[in-house]
């Protein structure tokens, strides 16, 4: 119940409102009428790009095959009327079930890959079924395939138009309905970071190839209702439904809508098909109105129509709200770090204080020496080896549960490889990876990511357009091990958010949390991704040079964060900055040329003749 | 000498592909954009080149010269505006969702105007080499054939050594790899941008033009043409032209054994399927480990 009444507060219910009322007087007002049936073709349409906004540009994974379902669903249902003359409304729940095993069965083969290597796999899809429905003739061929029946069984011919178009804008809002669920809730975050960053995604524990394959049978399933109801309306399925320029027409209708917007989306494709079905001119020459207008559109805003029509709105606030600029004034956000910084320490020195660090025999199952004695990471004779080039030389090294590890070493001495190994986002050639005495060698980054490692990035990996809140909140999803349906139901995002803010708030950075992560200063940025790594509360840290790119007050700063830090969890820290290593780490760690050469505390290690040849150049 | 005649059949489609594979694989290098237009470029070439000469009554050599600079000339206003904007402008384009569609969209155009210009109907440029089919044993070679084969031979080669040897090369190989670190260096981006732009437009109508006779267009042939060049690109790895040949003559071969010894009807979509198995089985293989994190 709790659930309902927080479902009908979201936003997300706005747009499937938008789409039933404007359908619903559209098919009233014109249905049997020439506009009304553009309408309702022109929503058989939008009902598959509501799909591709999720799919493709919401989540970023391009895979030609709406044409090809939108014919699985057409000639589907034309087939079980013409054969077992089995009503549309019947047949088409059958169809859709079976494009979905259909899509699943594909989408297990074709998932496996993903960016361009998944485009282009799956832009054979359409050649092939091209290929096969012209050859075969049992479709119908080049001619195409008629249906006897119509979406709405009977009446009088005005009854079904108009019920059939009512049929179509249901179909379009439980399609609309299901997408905007889906991108508002926790999973919709987790697809935003799959489609930046799929790296970042896995880090965090998205399970990237399961979201994959889900979003290419979702994107499958909503062409097949969309093919359904255009058979259903238009009583006959043409071979050029399934054709690539199909597939691209609808492709254009959603960059042209707003790719990462599902009413964006479904816009699009009701402004292409009206276009084309009220103008004669418009319809022989689509292929220049369609070109022309994507162009344009791409080059005023990459997110279409919608991506306008929302700065416009954020421009007219900005001008007319007075009281609600669309970001904070740039003169608090410029004197806003050094409070934080400060306060970051404040609190956590006031936790350190109030709950005394951790130590070894306060660790679940501490009291027993042995497990406080295993150590928490163990890398055993680990080597790795791009093509003939060695990286990691038999690396061998042990962790404990708490503390601070430097790792330092020259320029490719395979210090960031050593976390990616130990990360999972590079397989080791050799050797084994021990985590709690349990060998993770084999384990992907995401169950890493469930096993207590997180970690950070050389380079920001922030998500652009999100805001800092969202950021960090993407570590403490709930919703990992769910499928993507359960969450049309009820979102969880609201407690990741709730999480995050707590994290931000304990490293005090609370007054960024509605920031936008692309308008912060880089020290911020690192902090946002530190406080990410942090959010989830891991057992292992791993922090690849955090300092880069910081002034030598923003590294005093995080120095003292990163004792702190060291004080709760285990943190192993690869840096450049020497200074810094020897003031924060307990022991360090030296590559050189893929070997482990030196391995002691900070005062060996400022003086001892290795590390002062290989780094000082003394 | 089925196998032979089919080989060399599979050699001259194949080195179409291997063509337009080429030029969206240089141009992909210099700027991070797939050219999906390219085939359109060839057949405005030959589309253009027949109206001239068939329609309007222009000599075959005008006619081509004429075809080529207009070619040419649009080509660079669209560096000019439009590239210039998505690239250099305010608002960036970012990420390969966004500029994978952006050439669609000139394909599409490109397409549209010459439906208008030329009409619906399959059209050729005239033959530049007539004759006789050259026999040698029991193998043909059409003149317009080997014509197609030589340019291909040609053009990729000389891509092929100018990316490898010269300076110029690896400049180009610098402007896509990181285009601000190539700007620190010196190198002027954005020229090799629209020089490569405008000289693959210009190589592909050429192209159209001389393989036309072979196959005949409609206004619609560009994009088939990209497409299959496209996917011989994928398997070159889309920043190597030399792979790209390789892979596009390799195509064109497998698609005449196909039809000649599997099955007419199906051999085409047969040919797909094996494409797309090559691609989910090795996809680090063929190259798209780099591909992706665009």
């Amino acid at each position: 119940m709790n659930g309902l009444v927080s479902m009908l507060r979201t936003r997300s219910l706005a747009p499937t409102g938008v789409v039933v009322v404007v359908g619903v007087l559209i098919v009233l007002a014109y249905g049997p009428a020439y506009t009304g049936a553009v309408f309702v073709l022109s929503a058989c349409y939008a009902i598959v790009t509501a799909g591709m906004a999720v799919q493709i540009g919401f989540s970023q994974q391009i895979a030609f095959s709406q044409s090809v379902f939108m014919g699985v669903g057409a000639y589907g249902v034309a087939m079980l009327n013409t054969y077992y003359s089995i009503p549309v409304l019947v047949a088409t729940p059958i169809v859709m079930v079976g494009a979905a095993l259909a899509a699943i069965l594909l989408g297990s083969v074709v998932t496996r890959v993903s960016g361009l290597a998944l485009a282009v796999a799956t832009l054979m899809l359409p050649l092939i079924a091209v290929g096969y429905v012209s050859a075969t003739g049992f479709l119908g061929g080049a001619v195409g395939a008629p249906l006897t029946a119509t979406l709405w069984p009977t009446g009088s011919s005005d009854a079904i138009a108009i019920g059939g178009g009512l049929v179509t804008v249901a179909f379009l809002a439980i399609a609309v309905f299901v997408a905007s669920r889906i991108l508002t809730s926790d999973i919709g975050l987790e697809l935003f970071v799959l489609g930046v960053d799929e790296r970042t995604a896995a880090a965090m524990g998205v399970r990237t190839p399961r979201r994959r394959l889900e979003l290419f049978v979702l994107g499958c399933v909503f062409a097949a209702l969309g093919g359904a109801a255009y058979a259903g309306t238009q009583q006959f399925v043409p071979e050029t439904l399934i054709d690539p320029t199909s597939e691209l027409a609808l492709l254009i209708m959603l960059f042209i809508g707003g790719r990462r917007s599902v009413i964006g989306a479904v816009a699009g494709a009701l402004i292409i098909q009206y276009l084309q079905g009220a103008s004669n001119w418009v319809s022989v020459n689509i292929l220049v109105v369609e070109g022309v207008l994507l162009t344009l559109v791409l080059l005023v805003d990459p997110e279409g129509l919608a991506g306008i029509v929302n700065s416009g709105i954020a421009w007219l606030r900005g001008r007319y709200g007075g009281g609600l600029p669309a970001l904070p004034t740039p003169t608090r956000a410029a004197t806003e770090p050094d409070a934080d910084a400060l306060e970051a320490l404040e609190a956590l020195e006031a936790v350190d204080s109030s709950e005394p660090a951790f130590s070894a025999s306060e660790i679940p199952g501490g009291p027993d020496e042995a497990v406080a004695a295993t150590a928490l990471l163990e890398c055993k004779a680990v080597g790795k080896e791009y093509g003939g080039l060695t990286v990691l030389d038999d690396v061998s090294l042990a962790l404990p549960r708490l503390g601070l590890f430097g790792l330092c070493g020259p320029n490719g001495a395979g210090k960031t490889t050593l976390l990616n190994v130990v990360g999972g986002s590079v397989p080791p050639s050799r050797g084994h990876v021990l985590l709690n005495g349990e060998d993770i060698t084999k384990k992907a980054p995401h169950e890493r990511f469930y096993l207590g490692i997180s970690r950070t990035f050389q380079a920001v990996h922030l998500i652009k357009g999100r805001t800092v809140l969202d950021n960090v909140a993407v570590a403490c999803l709930a919703s990992h091990k769910s499928s993507i349906v359960t969450r049309v139901a009820r979102s969880r995002l609201d407690d990741a958010r709730d999480k995050a803010a707590q994290t931000l708030k304990e490293l005090g950075m609370q007054n960024l949390a509605s920031r936008e992560v692309s308008s912060l200063t880089l020290e911020n940025q690192r902090m946002v991704e530190l406080a990410r790594a942090l959010a989830p509360g891991p057992r292992l840290l791993l922090l690849d040079e955090p300092a880069s790119g910081l002034s030598e007050q923003q590294r005093y700063r995080l120095a003292d964060l990163l004792r702190a830090v060291g004080e709760m969890t285990c943190v192993f820290l690869v840096e450049h900055d020497l200074d810094l290593v020897a003031q924060v780490s307990q022991r360090i760690f030296v590559l050189s040329g893929g070997r482990l050469v030196f391995d002691g505390g900070p005062d060996e290690f400022r003086s001892s003749p290795v590390v002062n040849s290989l780094l000082v150049g003394l | 000498m089925k196998l032979g005649n089919l080989i060399i059949a599979g050699l001259v489609t194949g080195s179409i592909y291997a063509v337009f594979a080429v030029c969206v694989a240089v141009w992909y290098r210099v700027c991070n954009i797939l050219n999906l237009a390219v085939g359109d470029f060839a057949m405005v070439g030959a589309l253009g080149v027949d109206n001239l000469y068939r329609v309007k009554g222009m000599p075959l050599a005008a006619a081509i010269v004429t075809t080529l600079a207009v070619v040419g000339v649009f080509a660079y206003v669209y560096d000019r505006i439009v590239l210039r904007l998505a690239q250099d402008g305010p608002r960036r384009m970012e990420g390969i969702v966004v500029t994978f569609f952006f050439t669609f969209a000139l394909s599409f155009f490109i397409d549209g105007v010459a439906k208008m210009l030329f009409g619906t109907d399959v059209h050729a440029a005239p033959a530049l080499w007539n004759g006789q089919a050259l026999t040698w044993a029991s193998l043909h070679f059409e003149r317009a054939g080997l014509l197609v084969l030589a340019c291909a031979i040609i053009i990729g080669g000389a891509f092929w050594l100018y990316i490898r040897y010269t300076l110029g090369g690896k400049a180009l190989e610098a402007s896509g790899e990181n285009p601000i670190g190539a700007r620190i260096a010196g190198i002027d981006t954005r020229r090799y941008r629209w020089l490569i732009f405008v000289g693959t437009a210009v190589i592909a109508a050429v192209f159209g033009i001389v393989e036309s006779p072979i196959t005949g267009y409609t206004y619609l042939s560009g994009a088939t043409i990209s497409l299959t060049g496209f996917l011989a690109a994928a398997y070159g790895g889309f920043r190597k032209p030399g792979r790209a040949l390789l892979a596009g003559l390799f195509i064109g071969v497998l698609e005449a054994l196909l039809g000649g010894y599997v099955s007419a009807e199906y051999g085409d979509t047969v040919l797909y399927a094996i494409l797309a198995a090559a691609v989910l089985a090795w996809p680090r293989g063929l190259g798209f480990e780099s591909a992706v994190s665009g």
